[in-house]
């Protein structure tokens, strides 16, 4: 799967959040609040190709976590990005 | 899930994205641009404000961290005088206080914006502020009569 085109993350009142932009139109009418987690996980995932287990690795690389635990919440991540529209697979 | 973030915090990064070029669409709250505007209903299409006119609807910065998006009914050197279509009473502040321009508003779910130099808009801004001296009776008949018998406009 991969991050769509147009969804980027900002900044916004020191809340990481997914605004869809066009090219010109930033609708705040269509965003999407990130925890810390998910903002580094899109992060590091914006614009590749990446799949849930590359997810989960990059949990263990930097949280105190065990892999199986780490692919469960990865998975939850990536069925929630696609849920909500902002990734495709 | 609607969430709702404080404009002394918000408006500020509108302000920026504005400047950088973008346009940016935000929800409407409140009832100070009835009638033709409804709470929590429309959106507005802002721009960055580049050189605003008398009649022009802007968003500005009335006292430090209030905000509100209001027709510009005077301006006279660097002083604008603000009134809410929806309202009787005036704001002032300064053309450095304007952060934005309503370029078009999208009215009730529809995907195609009632654009502000458009026809509608600028024969409905003339009939209503030409109706100003008795605004407030109608605004009073439009609350308490049309509202509850027909629904917001």
């Amino acid at each position: 799967m991969h991050t769509k085109k147009g969804f980027k993350l900002r900044d916004v009142c020191g809340e990481s959040i997914i605004i869809a932009e066009g090219k010109e139109n930033i609708d705040f009418n269509n965003i999407i609040s990130m925890n810390e987690t998910s903002a580094y996980l899109w992060k590091a995932v914006e614009g590749k190709e990446f799949s849930s287990d590359d997810l989960a690795r990059l949990l263990t690389d930097h949280y105190e976590v065990d892999l199986e635990t780490a692919s469960r919440d990865a998975s939850e991540v990536a069925r929630k990005w696609l849920k909500a529209g902002i990734t495709e697979e | 899930m609607r969430k709702e973030v404080p404009n002394a915090l918000l408006i500020p990064e509108i302000a920026k994205m504005l400047e950088e070029g973008h346009t940016v669409t935000l929800g409407l709250k409140g009832f100070s641009m009835r009638p033709f505007l409804e709470d929590g209903r429309d959106t507005v299409l802002l721009t960055r404000p580049d050189h605003v006119r008398k009649g022009d609807t802007v968003l500005a910065e009335i006292t430090p961290g209030q905000y509100v998006l209001h027709r510009i009914i005077r301006i006279k050197r660097q002083e604008v005088v603000l009134r809410g279509d929806g309202n009787i009473g005036t704001e002032r502040c300064t053309l450095h206080d304007i952060k934005g321009f309503a370029q078009g508003f999208y009215r009730k779910g529809r995907n195609r914006p009632d654009r502000t130099n458009g026809l509608k808009w600028k024969l409905y801004s003339n009939i209503w502020c030409t109706l100003f001296p008795v605004r407030r009776y109608l605004l009073a008949v439009y609350r308490r009569l049309w509202i509850p018998l027909f629904g917001p406009l």
